[in-house]
């Protein structure tokens, strides 16, 4: 085999193409090192972006995958550069760098080793894409690495999973796909957009010049006697010593190394920081904004010299500000199992529904068994469970089964979508699913929760029989968690951005349980129902009576009166607690009839006055409305939601005993506003809050604030106090920068909707800063124009400029049917207005 | 200061000859018909180097707003006086200590949506030759020019006695023929006069020396984009006229703007492709910084307007 020991001229990249490809041509150069002394010396193309401009820290080194090149790390070039030196390596016989003998995983490890003690000096930080992991990781124990970056990678393969598809078939034909044909770059290049397509192909136009892909694929340890398998679990023995902090970046679309490899790697770095992109793909960091991303965890770890003000624990406080003593919510601190076992042989209902009827007693043995089934096959305690069960009698029996073995169930709502359903639950990476036959047939078909173990009412084909007695030798001595231990994992609607997973803990949950008893009745006999599905679950946790209306939960607006009557009829309800896309369907079909109930709470989504009264009118008791989101609930008391503030928007009443809340200026982040002062984004703490986003590193960061060492969520809200209460202005992303200065939408419809009569939505369109404001009044049909007259009275009722005012139907979320999607309406008016 | 305005027949020219006047200013009239304002005149073609440097000989600054503006002019003509013209201001006003250049947001045209855009590039190279000749003599000034220099770009100037906008408008009304390509959905943004012209005596305090308003273009609006059915609705009534305009689609008008430049003799044709595609695309842009650089306010917004305008049709006879 003829190979040049020199890379021919025109294997350099022109400077034309590298800034076509969005890389400085000066990044570009040759170094030439020899691993030891005595070694042949071997050259490597680099883009290196040299001594930064701002600030000293560690030396950025990028380590690519197979097949691609250091172009993948153009994002973290661009933006780390002027803050970071950024060297991204090509491997040999990869990219720009010399093409030389086929090269074994243990001496790419020594090269990189080599590389990094010629070219670098101080602290390193390794960040490693794909196969360039393990030689990264592998190196990492003979260089002075202070943090590692790892993005769908592996250093191992697990034992259950099978060797990807595309390396088993690029395996058994290594030369015809990877060196005579062009098919195994091209297949990887196509899991990008196109337009990186050119630059990940551009290396590796000839056969003589795809020799190291192969050889890359050849090399890859499948089976414990492959010549590399060894220095395959040396690089897995090196993360497991490693001791800075790891970053996990994983794109949960990767056909290759997907979410059964991160799993992997989390079990082997349980103290990694785990971003999951659900929608990025294999080449994820080219699929997201990744230099962002590693910039701002870089400056949250210890490695960067700059790390003093980090955390937010320092942002200063205003003196205006008024955050109440963060005293704690009152609870008995006894758990819902307490109960259920103190309740044993009680025979009164604990659930009543269109599925039948549960006692406490049946509740207590069921579970029990239950939990008996599960823990003899192996579900242990912090174990992740999918729990796909309808809101009814199965789901109380599950879900207090789970918590006695001490597993986390993993919620999520069908009405999301079967497809984002999917990325949900692979996302959460459970161990076992938890579905009656029905429902694990399509997750089982649509290959929800692959790997996990399968559990179900009755025999079905390869599932655990749910409530088939196990041998009495069986534990029925399971631990009680520890307040701080994982209880749940449940997702938010998805109607204001990609739904997220929410993680509650024991404590939290017990908190919630606390603050639930003192807002609704507790009565032996009371009753509680509920539009929402998970919401069930809170009955027998307060102690109530749980009762189904006959629904389907996935579609709010389908419990009509006669439905809710019908609920109500079986035991004494005191509170019911429904969406507001329910409440409107309640109204609309009463005619004039009235329901007896003494207590109704409304959430989910801002709820205008006029629905509050309407509702009133109709049950004949109190309606409250308090704030609260699937982060915490409730944060306010929801009293009197007739009441109104100076900058407008929906009240939500006074903040619970142990409730903080903080409004923060939109213009500076980090400044609070003082009460009837201005709105804001909406900050919350309370002891039932979530503990974070599941994975969701850069999420967490974002909506995490520190204020006198307390936690706050950053609700994505904007509001303001006035009187006690805290008023709610919408969404943040749905504020209006106009050049006159921001605008709320929900201050501007309601006066317009009280005017008019209509439904109607403000938007704004045009670049931030400059929009100007645009009405939607709600109609059936495409966008229009409005006529003069109706243009005439928008205008007439607020002093604010109206660009224009338009007749349409107004886009709603799926699952309340009653969020308008405001940035939808917002690009489809833009659209509209632009002409064509 | 004395100051040469050219252009000022027109309304716009007038209107701002007359505010730099009422500031004190001495006004001299440049053109070739006598300016019915009563402001001095000095008569000649802008075509002509000689009369122009003779014209503008003594003054201490030159108000640059003679163009030739018409729906289809030949581009030699239209060429001469808006190129030739503005060369041979140039070259006269390097005697002087200020200029102020008005061009239009047509040079920046792309024939696609502007919404809220920043100063395009002047790089039309277009079929229509007044947005080309407008585009060449803009470049020019900006390369060129030897003295502190604001470019002005006006967007769709109208009021009483306007000509362009409001004028065409009434005519076509009066035959019934006011065609709106989508119904008249895309958002456009206009220019009342007394704004247009407050911004260009804005423009001319700002052509000092080293202020920042100097050597760039500046794209004037009234900055309160409505939809072209709104603004057409809105002329028409105000000129007292009962007329439904009719709607097609957008892409449809501009074929017949195609045709019409293609078949009709004269220089205003009826239609033309590049009217077409200004009246079936949002125009409006983000004026913050014209706002802050030139230090003025537009004052008169849609509603205000056309009540003036109302009232304007009013006090006409008949």
């Amino acid at each position: 085999m003829a190979r040049s020991s020199r890379p021919r001229e025109d294997a350099q990249p022109s400077a034309t193409d590298l800034r076509s490809w969005g890389l400085d041509p000066a990044w570009s150069r040759q170094v030439t090192f020899s691993v030891r002394p005595d070694s042949d010396p071997v050259t490597w193309h680099v883009l290196d972006t040299g001594e930064p401009k701002d600030g000293d820290g560690p030396t950025l080194v990028c380590v690519h995958g197979n097949p691609s090149w250091s172009y993948l790390w153009r994002d973290v070039l661009s933006t780390l550069g002027r803050r970071y030196r950024v060297v991204a390596v090509d491997q040999t016989g990869m990219g720009f760098s010399e093409r030389t003998a086929p090269r074994r995983l243990a001496e790419r490890v020594e090269e990189l080793v080599a590389f990094c003690r010629a070219e670098t000096t101080g602290p390193l930080v390794l960040i490693a894409h794909d196969w360039g992991g393990p030689v990264a990781v592998g190196a990492s124990a003979s260089l002075p690495v202070v943090a590692m970056v790892l993005s769908n990678t592996a250093v191992a393969k697990p034992a259950d999973v099978a060797v990807p598809p595309l390396i088993a078939s690029a395996r058994r034909f290594v030369d015809l796909s990877c060196r005579r044909t062009t098919a195994f770059v091209a297949g990887a290049a196509a899991m990008t957009q196109r337009s990186h397509r050119a630059a990940l192909l551009a290396p590796y136009r000839s056969t003589r010049r795809r020799q190291a892909i192969g050889d890359f694929v050849a090399d890859i340890p499948v089976f414990p006697g492959d010549p590399s398998a060894a220095a395959l679990a040396s690089s897995a023995a090196a993360l497991a010593t490693f001791a800075g902090p790891v970053l996990l970046v994983w794109g949960g679309r990767d056909p290759v190394f997907h979410d059964r490899f991160l799993r992997d790697l989390r079990q082997r770095v349980p103290g990694a920081d785990v971003h999951y992109e659900p929608s990025a793909s294999h080449f994820l960091p080219l699929d997201v904004p990744i230099g962002s991303l590693v910039g701002a965890w870089l400056e949250n770890t210890d490695v960067t010299e700059a790390a003093g003000d980090r955390d937010g624990a320092s942002v200063a406080i205003g003196s205006a500000h008024p955050v109440e003593p963060a005293d704690l919510a009152p609870s008995d601190g006894a758990s819902l199992l307490a109960d259920l076992d103190r309740r044993h042989d009680d025979h009164g209902f604990v659930y009543r529904g269109p599925d039948g009827d549960l006692t406490w007693s049946d509740l207590h043995t069921k579970s029990l068994l239950a939990a008996r089934v599960l823990a003899a096959h192996g579900v242990a305690a912090g174990d992740r469970v999918a729990l796909l069960v309808p809101p009814g009698a199965d789901l109380l029996v599950a879900s207090c089964a789970l918590w006695r073995v001490g597993a986390v169930p993993v919620v999520a709502e069908a009405s999301a979508g079967l497809r984002p359903l999917r990325r949900l639950l692979r996302a959460a990476a459970a161990r076992h699913v938890v579905a009656p036959r029905r429902i694990l047939t399509a997750a089982v078909a649509g290959r929800m929760t692959p790997g996990a173990q399968r559990f179900t009412w009755g025999r079905f084909p390869r599932s655990i029989d749910f409530d088939r007695p196990v041998p009495a030798s069986t534990t029925m001595d399971f631990p009680s968690p520890d307040p701080d231990d994982l209880a749940a994992i449940v997702h938010t609607s998805g109607a204001t951005g990609p739904a997220k997973p929410v993680c509650y803990t024991h404590g939290a949950l017990l908190a919630q349980r606390g603050v639930m008893r003192a807002m609704v009745g507790q009565g032996e006999d009371e009753a509680f129902t509920t539009s929402f599905g998970a919401f069930m679950l809170l009955a027998p946790a307060l102690g109530l009576v749980g009762v189904r209306p006959d629904f389907d939960v996935n579609h709010a607006s389908e419990l009509d009166f006669d439905t809710l009557a019908g609920a109500l009829g079986l035991a004494s309800v005191t509170t019911a607690w429904l969406s507001p896309a329910s409440a409107r369907s309640i109204v609309a079909t009463a005619g004039g009839r009235r329901l007896g109930l003494p207590v109704t709470l409304l959430a989910g989504a801002p709820i205008p006055a006029s629905l509050a009264s309407a509702v009133a009118a109709v049950t004949g008791g109190e309606v409250r409305a308090p704030y609260g989101m699937t982060e915490a609930l409730p944060l306010t008391d929801g009293i009197n939601p007739e009441a109104t503030g100076p900058f407008g928007g929906t009240a939500t009443g006074a903040p619970l005993p142990g409730v903080a809340v903080v409004i923060e200026r939109l213009s500076a982040p980090g400044e609070w506003v003082a009460d009837d002062e201005d709105w804001g984004e909406i900050l919350v703490s309370a002891p039932w809050m979530f503990a974070g986003y599941d994975s969701r590193w850069q999420q967490n960061t974002e909506h995490r604030v520190v204020i006198d060492g307390r936690r706050f969520h950053r609700t994505g809200d904007v509001g303001y106090r006035h009187d006690g209460q805290l008023f709610q202005l919408g969404r943040r992303t749905h504020v209006i920068e106009t050049p006159l200065g921001l605008r709320s939408p929900v201050a501007l419809e309601q006066p317009v909707e009280t005017a008019l009569g209509t439904p109607v939505a403000f938007v704004g369109v045009g670049p931030k800063g400059a929009q100007v404001l645009v009405c939607v009044l709600e109609d059936s049909g495409d966008l229009r124009l409005a006529d003069d007259e109706t243009a005439h009275q928008v205008r007439s009722v607020g002093s604010e400029p109206v660009a224009a005012v338009l007749r349409g139907s107004l886009p709603t979320d799926r699952r309340h049917e009653s969020k308008v999607d405001r940035v939808a309406l917002a690009d489809a008016v833009s659209d509209f207005l632009a002409g064509r | 200061m004395k100051i040469l305005v050219t252009g000022g027949t027109s309304l716009l020219g007038g209107t701002v000859a007359q505010r730099l006047e009422s500031r004190g200013h001495d006004i001299t009239c440049f053109q070739r018909r006598s300016n019915p304002w009563g402001l001095r005149d000095v008569l000649g073609d802008i075509r002509d180097r000689d009369q122009v440097i003779g014209a503008v000989a003594s003054h201490d600054a030159v108000v640059h707003l003679a163009a030739l503006v018409a729906p289809k002019p030949r581009w030699a003509d239209a060429f001469a006086v808006n190129v030739t013209g503005t060369e041979n201001i140039l070259a006269a006003a390097s005697s002087t200590g200020r200029l102020v250049h008005v061009s239009t947001p047509s040079v920046a045209f792309g024939d696609r949506p502007a919404m809220g855009e920043a100063v395009g590039l002047p790089d039309y190279r277009g079929k229509d030759a007044y947005a080309h000749t407008k585009a060449i003599a803009e470049r020019l000034v900006l390369e060129r020019t030897a003295v502190p220099t604001v470019v002005i770009r006006p967007h769709l100037v109208w009021g009483p006695g306007d000509a362009q906008l409001v004028g065409r408008v009434v005519v076509r009304a009066r035959r019934g023929a006011v065609v709106l390509p989508d119904h008249g959905r895309a958002l456009i943004d206009t220019t009342y006069i007394d704004d247009a012209a407050a911004a260009i005596v804005a423009a001319f305090e700002n052509a000092t020396a080293g202020n920042e308003a100097t050597g760039r273009a500046w794209v004037v609006t009234g900055g309160d984009p409505r939809p072209l059915a709104e603004l057409l609705g809105g002329i028409v009534q105000a000129a007292g006229l009962d007329v439904r305009p009719r709607s097609l689609p957008a892409p449809l008008v501009g074929r017949l703007g195609r045709w019409c430049e293609a078949l009709w003799p004269g220089d205003e044709p009826p239609l033309t492709y590049f009217a077409a595609r200004q009246l079936s695309l949002a125009h409006w842009f983000d004026q913050r910084e014209t706002r802050r650089v030139l230090s003025w306010q537009p004052e008169v917004d849609v509603d205000e307007g056309l009540r003036r305008l109302t009232e304007w049709f009013g006090r006409q006879p008949g």
